[in-house]
């Protein structure tokens, strides 16, 4: 696994990446729900696949979690699989602010669009640092209010090489919102997007 | 006489990044810290002129050190540099008394245009 | 090499649709798939509100998505799976679909014009109809599989297992909202000697019959399983003893009332009752087995008739024993 490896220059790269990614992406929701977002250092983390699913295991034990798959492509074989994890008490809070009512959309279709508002926000916001762009496969649910969510997890996870671990949380004015998204990367877009830091650490 | 500056952020891309789009005919010094905490002793101890301000940080985010700056009436100038672009977060940094906002990734010609507009070079 | 000249050619012949709208949702284009399929001109609609146009789209949940679109600049999108279809458009396989429309997955894209300024949205519309028609027609067979696997082949009742099941769920119910319960148990009189005098289709025939006609006098929250051979018992949710006996009165006088009839043969049967009402804490085989004290009274007592379970059943039956 030596040669997914990435150092802590490449490291801080990226981070700083998603951190502009992020502040995009919250401006967009913070007009768009006509609320603050308030900004948190998002925490990155570069992880074997493996270990995912024992890692959010622990983390929602014994809560019923829902698990949002959504497919994106890039040029120069950039890649992946935004994964998006939440507990349905946090769903509620973006459905109350994107006004849903219980009786034209289902759970589901919720889910799903919260899922892609979250997830396309962000990733633009990354592609157009790395000059590149995406585009999305529809949002898939893997699992929703599901205990064994780490089995699907563990299922998805094994088809990729190196998962970037993003742990998004939202702190509204009046709502505290938290969710964990995970980057699935096939190993040549790992080697690409290696690259593609080494390229904007060079040039400064 | 060179500006004492101090570039504060972070993340060490964004401080290099920032050095390096700095405008050639910029005199300045410059001094870096990684967070808020960082900064406000670099504030306390040196005589900095001008601060370059990331908001997203650990330990003391950036709108902590505009508060300190004002509690401890400190004298310098703050150019908040950030991806937290919301029309809220901007408001409040300026009435917490920095100069300017620019947005992140801070390119030379937003630097450029914003040390010029306010006589810096 | 110039390229332009294949937009057109493949745009029309795509097997999707494409609408393009503007910031104001107003239509730009179609393409040929939704031209023919709505049965509109292009030229026609274009410059009309998309609401306009196609009238019955679910216009406020579509409106918040697309403005969403605008908004965030990201693409939204609808699935068959959990909106069948948001254009009423005919399919291609009337026969094989319950539905008449075609079930559809829609991407809504951001764009952008050259201007850099100019908002666009563009509507992707595939054709799900085929995994629609594959998934209810699963959805049927497990159902069918669900039913076979809960009810008695002969007659039609709930089997044992998932009987007793429901009666676990019922006792449950009850001890947590402390609302009545009671269960009824009955059987059919001196079966045997039906059997040996009519055969055991003849028997068969009478078990039908007998449940045919009990079901008629029951409410649809009432539960009638078949337990045993010829013994069968009756979940009666918000029933107390009295209500409860009132039932088994009626289907005693049913029973006995009217003869059956099988190959032109009247039989005349009559069933045996025991009922008890469920008390807190009791457990489902305490339940079952007052009930079945309570019929094995009636039986004793001369049978085609029914006995509600009273605490002295139970010592005289210690003192029988």
């Amino acid at each position: 696994m030596t040669a997914l490896h990435f150092t802590e220059e490449q490291r801080d790269c990226l981070q700083e990446l998603v951190n502009v990614a992020m502040g995009q992406a919250s401006d967009k929701l913070a007009r768009y729900l006509a609320t603050m977002v308030h900004l948190q250092v998002p925490a990155i983390k570069l992880v074997d696949t493996q270990q995912l699913p024992q890692h959010f295991a622990q983390r929602y034990q014994q809560q019923s979690v829902s698990l949002i798959s959504m497919g994106f492509f890039g040029d120069q074989g950039l890649r992946g699989e935004a994964i998006m994890l939440y507990q349905l008490a946090n769903v509620d809070v973006l459905a109350r602010l994107l006004e849903y009512s219980d009786d034209d959309s289902s759970e589901a279709e919720m889910l799903t669009d919260i899922s892609s508002v979250l997830t396309t926000t962000f990733l633009n916001g990354l592609a157009e640092q790395l000059d590149n762009s995406f585009s999305y496969a529809a949002p898939r649910i893997l699992s929703s209010r599901d205990q064994h969510f780490a089995d699907k997890l563990a299922a998805t996870a094994q088809q990729w090489q190196l998962a970037l671990q993003v742990d998004i949380r939202y702190q509204l004015t009046d709502y505290s919102f938290h969710c964990d998204m995970i980057l699935l990367i096939p190993g040549e877009a790992v080697l690409r997007l290696r690259q593609m830091l080494d390229q904007i650490l060079a040039s400064f | 006489m060179a500006l004492n500056v101090l570039i504060c952020d972070d993340s060490l891309l964004a401080r290099n990044q920032l050095k390096k789009s700095l405008p050639a005919d910029f005199d300045a010094t410059i001094v870096t810290a990684s967070n808020g905490l960082e900064a406000l002793t670099v504030l306390q101890t040196q005589d900095i002129g001008l601060v370059f301000l990331d908001l997203t940080m650990p330990e003391l985010d950036g709108v902590g050190v505009l508060e300190a700056i004002k509690a401890q009436a400190l004298d310098c100038l703050v150019i908040v540099v950030s991806a937290d672009i919301q029309p809220q977060m901007q408001q409040r940094v300026m009435e917490l008394g920095a100069l300017a906002f620019i947005q992140k990734p801070a390119s030379a010609d937003k630097l450029a245009a914003v040390l010029h507009k306010y006589g810096l070079i | 090499m110039q390229l332009d000249w294949l937009l057109q050619p493949l745009l029309s012949q795509l097997n999707s649709g494409v609408l393009v709208l503007d910031a104001e949702l107003r239509l730009v284009f179609i393409n040929q798939f939704i031209a023919r399929r709505a049965d509109v001109q292009p030229e026609d609609v274009q410059g009309k509100s998309l609401f306009d146009v196609f009238t019955d789209v679910p216009q406020a949940w579509l409106q918040r998505k697309l403005q969403g679109v605008l908004a965030l600049q990201v693409p939204a999108f609808s699935s068959w799976e959990q909106r069948q279809y948001i254009f009423k458009l005919p399919h291609l396989r009337p026969l094989s679909s319950d539905s008449q429309y075609m079930a559809q997955n829609c991407s809504m894209l951001p764009l952008t014009a050259p201007d850099g300024v100019s908002r666009y949205i563009c509507l992707l519309i595939e054709d799900a109809t085929d995994a629609y028609v594959y998934q209810q027609q699963l959805q049927q067979s497990v159902a069918r599989l669900q039913l076979a696997n809960r009810t008695d082949g002969l007659t039609g009742v709930l089997n044992r297992s998932y009987w007793q099941q429901q009666l676990s769920y019922e006792i449950q119910r009850a001890e947590r909202y402390q609302h009545p319960l009671s269960l009824l148990m009955f059987d059919l009189d001196k079966f045997k000697q039906l059997n040996d005098r009519y055969g055991h289709l003849g028997g068969d025939a009478v078990l039908v019959a007998l449940c045919a006609r009990v079901t008629t006098l029951l409410r649809d929250t009432d539960l009638l399983g078949r337990y045993g051979g010829e013994e069968f018992g009756v979940i009666l949710p918000e029933t107390d003893l009295t209500g409860a006996m009132q039932v088994a009165q009626r289907i005693c006088t049913a029973v006995a009332g009217q003869p059956m009839h099988y190959e032109q043969q009247t039989i005349r049967a009559s069933v045996s009752l025991g009922v008890a009402a469920f008390t807190a804490g009791q457990s489902t085989d305490a339940l079952i087995q007052q009930a079945d004290e309570a019929l094995y009274t009636a039986k004793r007592q001369g049978r085609n008739q029914a006995v509600a379970w009273r605490a002295v059943n139970n010592e005289y039956l210690k003192k029988v024993k």
